[in-house]
């Protein structure tokens, strides 16, 4: 499965592994959605997403969207480079509020 | 041009020829079957093929003339035009000129001179007539109403940025189309001063199909593109979608018409366009005040995407059935052709080094042999086994089917038979029989040259022919068939057959038959063949037929091959050519004469026998051989060769036939098979009689091959004037 | 490695001079000669694009994008038709059937390269 999910102090942590297009978007959503039903802290690690299109920026919206409704917070971390691109072309970063860091290789990339 | 370019553009010139090559055999059988959609279907194809890569490379003056012959097909294949004989000669000519067009404007990048460009006129006028002209007009106004925007009133904005505004259709993903690919390219032409992505429309997690698209982007971009460029970048998601482009300097009321339009809260979107700074807050608040409900001056300011959208809804079910009625006659039309385009350079080459191969595979034989190293040996004939195997099937790369120039003649046919006011009918057998394309690029000219001959003067004038009781319809038949290791390619008239009496007066006229000798019927015809033979007068009703015939005769000698007629009065003529399968490798027999070897090619040889002391006694007399009862004329081949030496002690006969005359060759020694690469023989040699070429054997030395067809004719000749001579005599 | 075209078209020199425009500007090309031959090319490898002719033997460009429409793999691939002005209808129908973008035939190879350029970037 993409996503695989961790337990820790009562955080959930998500890690998401390979493509986020519209593909895989419908099972992205099923599964993450039943991730997000449980009330707690959680965290979307990104740095294994290796292609980001329109549908898969959308599944990451509902998440965000879907966590503010629950009133629970949702973190983004790691943003790979396909995902950084979208958000910055889409000027969403600050929409989802994280901090982007960017690694030395990564940054060469561009 | 780029190299790569330029190869491409040879490709196009060699594709090109080959479809209009089919557009005409096409044409041609729509003649006799007028309504064959398959075939319709095939000649549209050319045309629309044939326009589409010329555009590539830039050859305006094929796609503007090709464009209308491809317009008139596309009505013939909708059923809007007829096919009737007027059309299919406008086309056929049309296709004449689309091949010079090619040669002309691709092959030799020059341009049409003005007799060509004349012609094309005349083409044009005619083709025109099958043309649609209502169409030209519905064009143009669907050209209009996709120029949105101007309109008056109120007062111009002040950002130079333009703004765009766009809401994807829930389609667009599953359609391919990622909408941020669009926004990638928008960025390649100017700067995204801002975005900001709008997606109020993503409903809830239960509601949401994570493969359609909610969302939508307010952009104010910069660029120095204009209005065209800048929408045809959404050119292919306009299906559902809303977008709307608004200029730098816009008109503060299109501004408010799109808030209005919007599906988000005037307040939300006002906020957008203050906060990005493509409205200022007075702007905004003084166009959303003007409430005005005629903010729609005329249709011309709809978004394209609404306009798109209704024409659409319209014209669905229309497609559908186009649609359904294309797909059956398409899916009947399947036929497999995977064709790989090799240049044939490099098949001559590859050829060439099987060639080499066979040659080197016959010195390990050799050697093999002497050193009587069993595994060696047996090794060896593993080897040339497998090297037999590859040359049979290099060469059969290079065969191809009659076909192709056999239907050249059907325009050949036809033309002909028109300009000389004959019904003539072109019977086709025998296309699948292959042979060597290099040997079916030489026989073009023979075979156009006999197919002019036979309809000119071979098939009579349609009165004389039904004076005579025959059909008024002439027939002409081309026929190939394959026969011991030789095509046969026969051209067969039912017209009245030759003069024989006229013929054989004229040949002892000119002294090419002694007056008092009369040949069998088959050999008098074929004096037609003679360099010379024939004058009008010569064979009257016939008149031109001897003309140029010995250059026939010539240019099919030159192909090692053989050529003979046969007629029978009022009856018709049959001309056959026999040629070579290939000219580059044969299998052979190898002779020895003396210390000379000479080749035999395999195919013709029929029997060896030895030559008997009594036979040879005989033979010193008379010229012919006893083969069991039956008359066997013969050469000695030491004799004819002059080769030095005594006889050897005992010596052998190969029989040989060709073209149904068996002839004995006499040789001393008999030395096997031997695949043998045909080396030409050199101009200075181009008067040996006997001799068709050499080749290299395993040891090195050179064997020459044998000419069978001309020494079976001398053997023969010889023979009967040894039989006429004696009737003198008697 | 640049994203992956499949060319389509039964014309050997379209094939040609597209996928030089193509590679020049950082694209792989795959060649098809028919529909049938390219449903062949889709074989599980990567194809980020798909160009198709209309007008083709064995089958046609619209019967190959209903089938691209079927494969699970390929079914949200972009494709491109060439049609030409004269087949306004059939642009529809390529259209209807899954084909939402076109060049219209006659073309340059830059015409193709911005069409193919707004749908992806090499």
């Amino acid at each position: 499965m993409p996503i695989s999910a961790t337990n820790k102090n009562g955080q959930s942590l998500l890690h998401i592994d390979g493509d986020m297009t519209i593909y895989t978007a419908a099972d992205m959503k099923s599964e993450l959605m039943t991730h997000m039903a449980q009330p707690c802290e959680r965290e979307i690690d990104l740095s294994e997403v290796s292609e980001m299109d329109s549908a898969g920026l959308q599944i990451l919206i509902l998440a965000k969207r879907e966590a503010e409704k629950h009133g629970t917070s949702l973190r983004l971390t790691g943003h790979s480079r396909a995902v950084l691109d979208v958000l910055d072309m889409c000027n969403l970063a600050s929409y989802f509020g994280d901090p982007v860091v960017l690694s030395c290789n990564e940054n060469k990339g561009q | 041009m780029s190299l790569d370019l330029d190869q491409a553009l040879q490709t196009y010139i060699a594709e090109a020829r080959e479809l209009l090559q089919d557009m005409e055999d096409s044409l041609l059988r729509l003649e006799s079957d007028p309504n064959d959609a398959d075939t319709i279907g095939a000649i549209f194809r050319a045309a629309h093929t044939i326009k589409g890569s010329a555009g590539l490379f830039g050859l305006d003056p094929i796609v503007s003339f090709t464009h209308i012959v491809e317009d008139v097909l596309d009505r013939v294949r909708d059923g809007d035009v007829v096919i009737e004989p007027n059309l299919i000669a406008v086309l056929l000519e049309s296709g004449d000129h689309m091949l010079h067009l090619v040669n002309v404007v691709a092959a030799q990048g020059e341009k049409l001179d003005a007799d060509a460009i004349k012609r094309e006129g005349g083409l044009r006028i005619r083709l025109q007539a099958y043309q649609d002209n209502s169409s030209e007009v519905s064009h143009a106004i669907q050209v209009e109403a996709e120029i949105p925007l101007q309109s008056s009133g109120g007062g111009l904005v002040e950002t130079d940025n333009w703004h765009i505004s766009l809401r994807f259709g829930q389609n667009v993903m599953r359609d391919g189309m990622d909408p941020l690919s669009f926004l990638r390219y928008l960025s390649t032409l100017g700067e995204i001063v801002s975005i900001t992505t709008m997606f109020d429309a993503l409903p809830i997690a239960d509601e949401m199909d994570a493969e359609s698209c909610y969302l939508g982007f307010e952009i104010d971009f910069k660029s120095e593109a204009d209005k065209a460029t800048i929408a045809g970048v959404f050119e292919f998601a306009r299906e559902g979608s809303l977008i709307h482009i608004l200029p730098p300097h816009s008109k503060l009321t299109e501004y408010v018409e799109l808030i209005r339009s919007l599906p988000e809260s005037e307040t939300r979107l006002g906020e957008i366009l203050v906060t990005t700074g493509a409205l200022t807050q007075q702007e905004l608040e003084a166009g959303l005040s003007e409430q005005q409900t005629s903010a729609r001056p005329d249709g011309s300011t709809t978004p394209l995407g609404e306009i798109l959208v209704e024409q659409r809804s319209v014209e669905h079910e229309v497609v559908q059935a186009a649609l359904d009625k294309q797909t059956q006659s398409k899916d009947s039309k399947s036929k497999e052709n995977r064709y790989i385009r090799v240049q044939a350079d490099k098949l001559d080459e590859l050829i060439n080094m099987v060639g080499e191969l066979v040659i080197a595979g016959a010195g390990v034989s050799l050697l093999a042999q002497r050193v009587s190293d069993n595994p060696l040996q047996e090794a060896a004939s593993v080897m040339s086994g497998l090297v037999e195997e590859i040359r049979d099937g290099a060469l059969r790369l290079r065969m191809v089917p009659i076909g192709e120039t056999f239907n050249r003649f059907q325009r050949v046919v036809r033309d002909v038979g028109r300009e000389l006011g004959k019904d003539i009918e072109l019977v086709i057998t025998g296309a699948d029989t292959e042979l060597d394309k290099t040997v079916v690029e030489k026989i073009g000219d023979p075979l156009m040259h006999l197919v002019r001959n036979a309809m000119d003067h071979g098939i009579e004038s349609a009165a004389i022919r039904q004076a005579t009781g025959k059909s008024v319809k002439g027939t002409l038949r081309l026929n190939a068939y394959h026969d011991s290791g030789s095509i046969v390619i026969e051209i067969v008239d039912d017209g009245g057959g030759l003069n024989r009496d006229r013929i054989l007066q004229k040949a002892r006229d000119r002294g090419l038959i002694a007056p008092n000798v009369t040949p069998p019927d088959q050999e008098i015809y074929n004096m037609i063949f003679e360099a010379g033979f024939s004058t009008a007068e010569a064979i009257t009703n016939l008149s031109g037929r001897g003309v140029g015939m010995d250059v026939v005769k010539r240019n099919i000698t030159a192909l090692r091959g053989t050529v003979s007629l046969d007629s029978a009065v009022g009856q018709g003529t049959t001309v056959s050519i026999r040629l070579p399968l290939t000219l580059a490798i044969i299998d052979g027999f190898l002779v020895g004469v003396g210390k000379s070897s000479y080749i035999v090619p395999l195919d013709m040889v029929h029997e060896c026998i030895e030559l008997t002391e009594n036979d040879r006694q005989a033979a010193s007399e008379r010229s012919y051989l006893n083969l069991r009862g039956e008359v066997l004329p013969f050469v000695m081949l030491r004799d004819h060769f002059e080769v030095e030496g005594s006889g050897a002690r005992r010596a052998n006969v190969v029989v040989v036939s060709c073209a149904g005359q068996k002839a004995g060759l006499v040789v001393d020694e008999l030395m096997g098979e031997f695949q043998t690469v045909i080396k030409p023989l050199g101009k200075i040699f181009s008067t040996l009689r006997g001799i068709s070429g050499s080749t290299i054997l395993g040891s090195g030395e050179v064997a020459l091959i044998l000419d069978v067809p001309s020494l079976v004719q001398q053997a023969v000749n010889r023979e009967s004037q040894h039989v006429s001579t004696r009737q003198v005599i008697h | 490695m640049g994203k992956a075209i499949l060319i389509v078209d039964d014309s050997a020199s379209v094939r040609q001079v597209v996928g030089i425009a193509l590679k020049g500007a950082g694209y792989d090309v795959i060649e098809g000669c028919d529909g049938k031959d390219a449903l062949t090319k889709l074989n599980g490898q990567k194809i980020h694009l798909i160009i198709s002719d209309v007008n083709m033997p064995n089958m046609d460009g619209i019967t190959f994008v209903k089938e691209v429409k079927k494969l699970a793999n390929y079914k949200f691939t972009p494709i491109i038709m060439l049609t030409t002005e004269s087949q306004e209808g059939k642009k529809q129908e390529g259209q209807a059937a899954g084909a939402k973008a076109w060049v219209v035939k006659p073309f340059q190879p830059a015409q193709m390269l911005t069409a193919v350029s707004k749908l992806i970037l090499p």
